[in-house]
């Protein structure tokens, strides 16, 4: 009887210490994936604007689209790049935008249409500035770095 | 709580933490039994206890001193399913549980080594052809000389002995397997990954240099069905080549073809082998052979019913009723006695485990070997529970893998241990952040 009781007891007492196990693995998963998503957060830091411009009548104009510059960016019409682009000449994975080695390079992902750096043809990787316009489809984007 | 939270912010001992809550567990369990059971010699009642406390304490001690900045969750865990082992072990077959705590000394001594051994990284990668010999080698040493530790004929001859102990060798043959590949295709990852950043486009997810190694993997793996009749073991490294591979060139193709590979070694396997015939068709009704080929299946769908959800209580069920219960079919086990709220936690467990493993994979991004050698090995793990899981539940047909830290068996321990520590070591070194050129 007595036995029977105590055995019940530990049942308990082992299930206890099952949900405990669960609770505190829970807790500390849940803390490390906050950190990391703190981390990334600031990983995510923007190095500057790529600003959307259109050419109307020889002047280039600033439509009021912009899209923040990460340290890899990547352009086209696949909804997953960083910087989506609604337009039927892209490709979906168009080009890359990388901070590579201290400098930014222009990439272009073997598109259909090409990419153009101020009006030329990209066909290797190229070193990009301040104030360089992208040429995608019919959509420019004009980089515009930060200073740190 | 609240004070060592205020004492350091950034660190809760998680740790110590699961590991004496573990040790409660485990304490609360051999109580039980040994009030069941009365008229045991004490000692030796508690000695896988008592060994296992010296390893979770020694084991903690050396981690925290070799790699303090390891992961806090992946040792205390296994530590917890391998101490829940135990408990299965004493319960289920008194008379291994010593060979099994002397196993589980060996393999956190193993951990430890991989864990803390400098440079082990390197050599793995420097001497891997050798290694990969080895155990090819070691492979065809079981097929001329491979024995069965139960001593049946006609079963799997799986094992190499020596005297009284035993070794499956195709344990440590999957973490060479997963070593080699984690290095081989670090070495071809720039050139996998070459389409993603112009260039070749992906034409290149055509070329031998990825697909030859599949066939050859895949050649592997039907070796060790034919000769072996080792079903799990075969679908394993194949899946886990399979993810490393997509891992490193990022082609959905080759789970595609990868998949309708397997499948079609199965189907010839269900046509030509006799032991897959069985075990797929007791996989789709095992009923009408309830009492004969499909005893132990049905016996352990029985174990699961019987558990409901908060189980029958340690020593209280009746699993013994399914045949080799302590080793395959240790989850029915469980099941049995903890009920649902142990089985949903040896799947948090495991699927954790593997959580922290491809973490630390993306966390050694920057570094192609580490990172793939994260998640071979963490896919290894999770993927060896899955089946096994899957096939005493009847999800999936039975394939004969033992569950990772809690079934009955040396070398699956030792191989599991060796995992954990070399999680934790990756899990420790400094990360690559470094942009791939």
């Amino acid at each position: 009887m007595t036995t029977e009781i105590i055995l019940l007891l530990l049942r308990c007492f082992s299930g206890l210490l099952l949900t405990g196990v669960l609770v505190v693995l829970f807790l500390a998963m849940w803390r490390d994936f906050r950190s990391v998503a703190g981390v990334v957060e600031m990983r995510r830091r923007t190095y500057g604007r790529l600003v959307v411009i259109r050419e109307v009548d020889g002047h280039e104009v600033v439509t009021g689209e912009t899209h923040p510059l990460l340290a890899l960016t990547s352009l086209g019409r696949s909804p997953t790049n960083t910087v989506p682009i609604n337009d039927h000449f892209a490709s979906s994975e168009h080009a890359l935008v990388a901070m590579r080695g201290g400098q930014w390079w222009l990439e272009d992902r073997n598109s259909r249409n090409g990419t153009t750096l101020n009006d030329l043809p990209v066909t290797e990787p190229v070193v990009i500035t301040q104030g360089d316009v992208i040429g995608i489809g019919q959509m420019k984007f004009r980089l515009e770095l930060e200073t740190p | 709580m609240a004070a060592q939270n205020a004492d350091s912010p950034r660190r809760w001992p998680f740790e110590s933490l699961l590991l004496g809550l573990s040790a409660v567990f485990l304490g609360v369990n051999f109580l039980a039994l040994d009030l069941l059971r009365p008229g045991v010699n004490p000692l030796s009642r508690w000695f896988p206890l008592i060994l296992w406390a010296a390893c979770a304490i020694v084991g903690k001690r050396v981690l925290d001193r070799r790699l303090p900045g390891h992961d806090p969750v992946i040792f205390p865990l296994a530590m917890f399913l391998s101490g829940w082992g135990l408990v299965l072990v004493e319960r289920l077959s008194p008379f291994f549980a010593g060979r099994q705590t002397l196993w589980l000394g060996l393999s956190v001594g193993a951990m430890l080594l991989a864990a803390a051994l400098p440079h082990l990284l390197r050599w793995l990668r420097q001497y891997r052809y050798v290694l990969l010999v080895a155990g090819l080698g070691l492979l065809a040493g079981t097929i001329v000389l491979g024995t069965n530790p139960s001593g049946q004929a006609g079963a799997p001859k799986l094992w190499l002995g020596f005297g009284t102990i035993f070794f499956q060798p195709s344990e440590i043959l999957k973490i060479i397997l997963a070593a080699f590949l984690a290095s081989y295709l670090a070495e071809q990852y720039p050139a996998m990954r070459a389409a993603g950043l112009g260039g070749e486009g992906r034409r290149l997810g055509l070329s031998p240099r990825v697909f030859g190694p599949v066939l050859l993997m895949w050649g592997l793996s039907v070796i060790i069905l034919v000769w072996q009749r080792d079903l799990g073991m075969a679908a394993l490294f194949f899946a886990v080549f399979l993810v490393l591979l997509y891992i490193a060139s990022g082609h959905s193709l080759i789970l595609v073809s990868g998949t309708l590979l397997l499948l079609a070694a199965g189907v010839i396997a269900y046509r030509e082998f006799g032991v897959v015939r069985l075990r797929v068709d007791i996989w789709l009704n095992p009923w009408p052979e309830a009492d004969a080929r499909a005893f132990q299946i049905v016996q352990s769908l029985l174990a699961f019913a019987a558990g409901g959800i908060f189980g029958q209580g340690v020593g209280q069920g009746s699993p013994v009723y399914i045949p080799v219960v302590h080793s395959d079919f240790v989850f029915a086990a469980l099941a049995e006695e903890w009920g649902l709220m142990g089985v949903v936690v040896t799947i948090v467990c495991i699927m954790a485990l593997f959580a922290r493993g491809m973490r630390i994979g993306i966390q050694q991004q920057g570094r192609p070997f580490q990172a793939m050698l994260a998640v071979g090995l963490s896919t290894l793990l999770a993927g060896q529970s899955l089946l096994i899981m899957g096939g005493v539940l009847k999800v999936l047909p039975l394939t004969g893998v033992t569950l990772p830290f809690l079934s009955y068996g040396g070398s699956s321990l030792l191989a599991s241990f060796i995992i954990i520590g070399l999680l934790l070591r990756l899990s420790a070194s400094e990360t690559g952040h470094a942009v791939h050129p």
